[in-house]
């Protein structure tokens, strides 16, 4: 019986690795090394040939592609942290603000060049993120949530009142990436810069260092029992989420043109929490995911709902709440769930049958 | 008196008398307005803080909302007290006018706690029945969630335009140690301390009170004892956001009602709570006057604007050399070690 059994399946697996080429193997295997899988490389070429095709050709519609790409590429540093070592960064708009900030204040003041400035940006927001988890992060999570709060808020002070440099609310006119009108070559760069992120957080994920991240987030005294260090790996771990904050700042900056401290209001981390969120925490891929159609539909909401300011805001509000409460898992967990919810839903179906039948 | 030096030695003991020397020395160098000034919004910030840290004592709550009471306070308090300002502008009535700020007031304070009694019926408690995992960390994103509901609910239906009375009782302002203050601000540090003690006495000497200490002691062990905790969380809740809308009403003077009113005393609540230690609640009472102090000391001598950069500072200051907070916590969060 259990010969049986065996050799057909090893006839199954004969045949279906005879069915598929050699090559298709292959090309798995290196995409689920780098974190993609099929369906992800084909939404990516999707998303990449979107500009060209009509609907999405208008420079409005790319405008709200290129914040959609800007959230979730914040989105998936935000998971970063929250999803793997369960620490909240309250102050997410405030590092993103902090690294435009320093990229747009390098390129007005000394004349640096965007590119660079933004690293510049990314390290600078690295610092003081280092700076903030080695403060709190040895104690419970709740108060690096706190504290980068207070941060954020602090940065968000000087921003405002050291006038002489940042002009405070008048605004700060940074020059932009490139002499050019179109959006178009925006979209590239962020969708790249997207790309970077995901596939650089993924390798971190996937190392032995994710699985301390993992360890911690899920038992963190098991996790010192086993050996692992939580505050050395929480402290690297958010001063990592901090420098990808404020490279994305640099975009911002160079992207938009004008700096205001309203860029670290904390409304704007709520934004990116709730798409993190609905995303599904943990799985790094799913603010991305959600970024695109949720943008869109809120963008399309403000733009015809005028005379009803701050109704996006409420729905992303409900959204996170309702999606905590009843859904933690978000979309990633309905997109790893889904195979079970069709068995059960065709078991269902067949039992229904039976039932009628007899 | 050998009690006294050991009490006096301590962190606790240190804030507090360098909190009174300080008091002391602004009071000559920069006159007793800044000194009443700090008193006045200090027993406001106590209450709004004692709720906090109640709250977080007692259901793990990293509350975000808070402010959001204070702002339901505000205009539930401007929504009652301008038709009977109204009424008595056209039909004057010494003993109504006397009376009717604290009608306003009172409704805030039922109001706020409904609202807190909602919160925990219709988010915390269904959470609460689906899943205690990383529940301080959830909590927190769902008063986020609160939060921003009520901030943009509040802006949809009544606008972002300011809802504010010059003041409550029409009076000339009263003198006292050389300087005129208003009844309003009198009458509002007047009411703080009264709450706060009946507040102290219900959490002290009532049966009621002494339960909502047991469940923040020890959650199971209550609940063994025959507490119902459902019964504790939704009144704690709606206790906290009672003091908070309370304290909205007693500052619709200082403080006009519009959606994101509730964002400062927030911030001013978590500095307190953070400074005194999670979850300490007689220390959040302390904590209040000492920040109110920090704080009109900042804007009288660095400049308006910085006071939420002082703070800041300071606690980095504290979390480097004592994480607990001033007065070391003794209520500690129960599924978060």
């Amino acid at each position: 019986m259990q010969d049986q059994t065996s050799s057909v399946l090893e006839s199954r697996v004969r045949s279906k690795a005879a069915s598929q080429p050699v090559v298709w193997g292959q090309v798995r295997a290196v995409l689920q090394a780098v974190g993609l899988n099929p369906l992800g490389l084909i939404l990516i070429v999707l998303l990449a040939s979107a500009p060209l095709v009509p609907p999405f050709n208008r420079e409005d519609l790319l405008r709200y592609l290129i914040g959609a790409a800007l959230i979730g590429a914040q989105a998936v540093a935000f998971d970063f942290t929250t999803g793997y070592i369960n620490v909240v960064n309250f102050g997410f708009a405030a590092f993103t603000g902090l690294g435009a900030y320093t990229s747009g204040l390098l390129a007005v003041r000394l004349g640096v060049f965007p590119w660079a400035g933004m690293f510049a940006g990314a390290i600078v927001a690295g610092l003081i993120g280092l700076f903030t988890g080695v403060l709190t992060l040895r104690l419970r999570g709740i108060f690096a949530a706190v504290m980068a709060w207070f941060v954020g808020l602090a940065v968000m002070g000087l921003a405002r009142n050291l006038v002489d440099i940042t002009r405070g609310k008048a605004g700060l006119n940074v020059p932009t990436f490139l002499d050019t009108p179109s959006n178009l070559p925006y979209f590239y760069i962020i969708l790249v810069m997207l790309l970077i992120t995901y596939l650089g957080l993924r390798l971190i994920t996937n190392s032995h260092i994710g699985l301390a991240f993992r360890a911690i987030g899920q038992n963190m005294d098991a996790a010192r029992a086993s050996g692992v260090n939580p505050t050395f790996y929480r402290v690297l771990n958010f001063t990592v989420q901090c420098a990808f904050a404020g490279w994305l700042g640099g975009f911002y900056a160079h992207y938009y043109g004008i700096l205001t401290p309203d860029v670290m209001l904390t409304s704007h981390t709520v934004e990116v929490l709730a798409v993190a969120y609905i995303g599904g925490r943990g799985s790094i891929w799913g603010g991305a995911l959600v970024a695109f159609p949720f943008i869109f539909m809120i963008e399309t909401l403000r733009s015809n709902l005028t005379a009803l300011p701050g109704l996006h805001l409420v729905i992303y509000g409900l959204l996170l709440v309702i999606v905590m409460v009843f859904y933690p898992g978000g979309v990633a967990q309905l997109y790893y769930m889904a195979p079970v919810y069709l068995r059960r839903l065709r078991y269902r179906l067949g039992q229904s049958r039976v039932g009628r039948s007899g | 008196m050998s009690r006294f030096v050991r009490w006096a030695s301590s962190a606790a003991g240190l804030t507090i008398l360098a909190t009174v020397v300080v008091a002391v020395v602004s009071y000559l160098v920069a006159g007793p307005f800044t000194v009443i000034n700090a008193v006045v919004t200090g027993g406001m910030w106590a209450l709004l803080s004692a709720g906090l840290a109640l709250v977080f004592g007692v259901m793990n709550i990293p509350n975000f909302a808070h402010g959001e009471f204070f702002m339901v306070g505000t205009l539930v308090a401007y929504f009652v007290f301008t038709p009977l300002q109204a009424q008595l502008k056209v039909a004057p009535n010494p003993v109504l006018a006397a009376v009717a700020p604290f009608a306003g007031i009172l409704a805030a304070l039922v109001v706020g706690g409904l609202v807190g009694f909602a919160m925990e019926k219709l988010v915390f408690l269904q959470l609460r029945k689906r899943s205690r995992q990383q529940w301080v960390m959830n909590a927190f994103l769902l008063t986020v969630g609160l939060s921003v509901i009520m901030i943009n609910g509040v802006q949809l239906i009544w606008g972002t335009d300011f809802k504010g009375i010059s003041r409550y009782w029409d009076v000339e302002p009263l003198r006292l140690l050389g300087v005129k203050i208003s009844v309003d601000r009198i009458a509002a540090l007047g009411l703080a301390l009264v709450t706060i003690a009946i507040f102290w006495y219900f959490l002290m000497r009532t049966r009621t009170g002494r339960a909502i200490r047991a469940v923040s002691q020890d959650e199971v062990g209550a609940q063994m004892a025959g507490i119902d905790l459902n019964y504790i969380q939704a009144l704690t809740l709606a206790l906290s956001g009672a003091m908070a809308a309370m304290a909205g009403a007693s500052l619709l003077f200082m403080f006009p009602s519009f959606p994101t009113v509730g964002l400062k005393p927030l911030y001013v609540a978590w500095y307190v709570v953070i400074l005194v230690g999670l979850g300490n609640v007689a220390g959040a009472i302390v904590g209040g006057f000492i920040v109110a102090l920090l704080q009109t000391l900042t804007s009288y001598f660095i400049g308006v604007g910085w006071e939420d950069v002082v703070p800041t500072a300071l606690i980095i200051l504290l979390l480097l050399f004592r994480p607990s907070g001033l007065f070391g916590s003794e209520v500690k969060g129960i599924w978060e070690q």
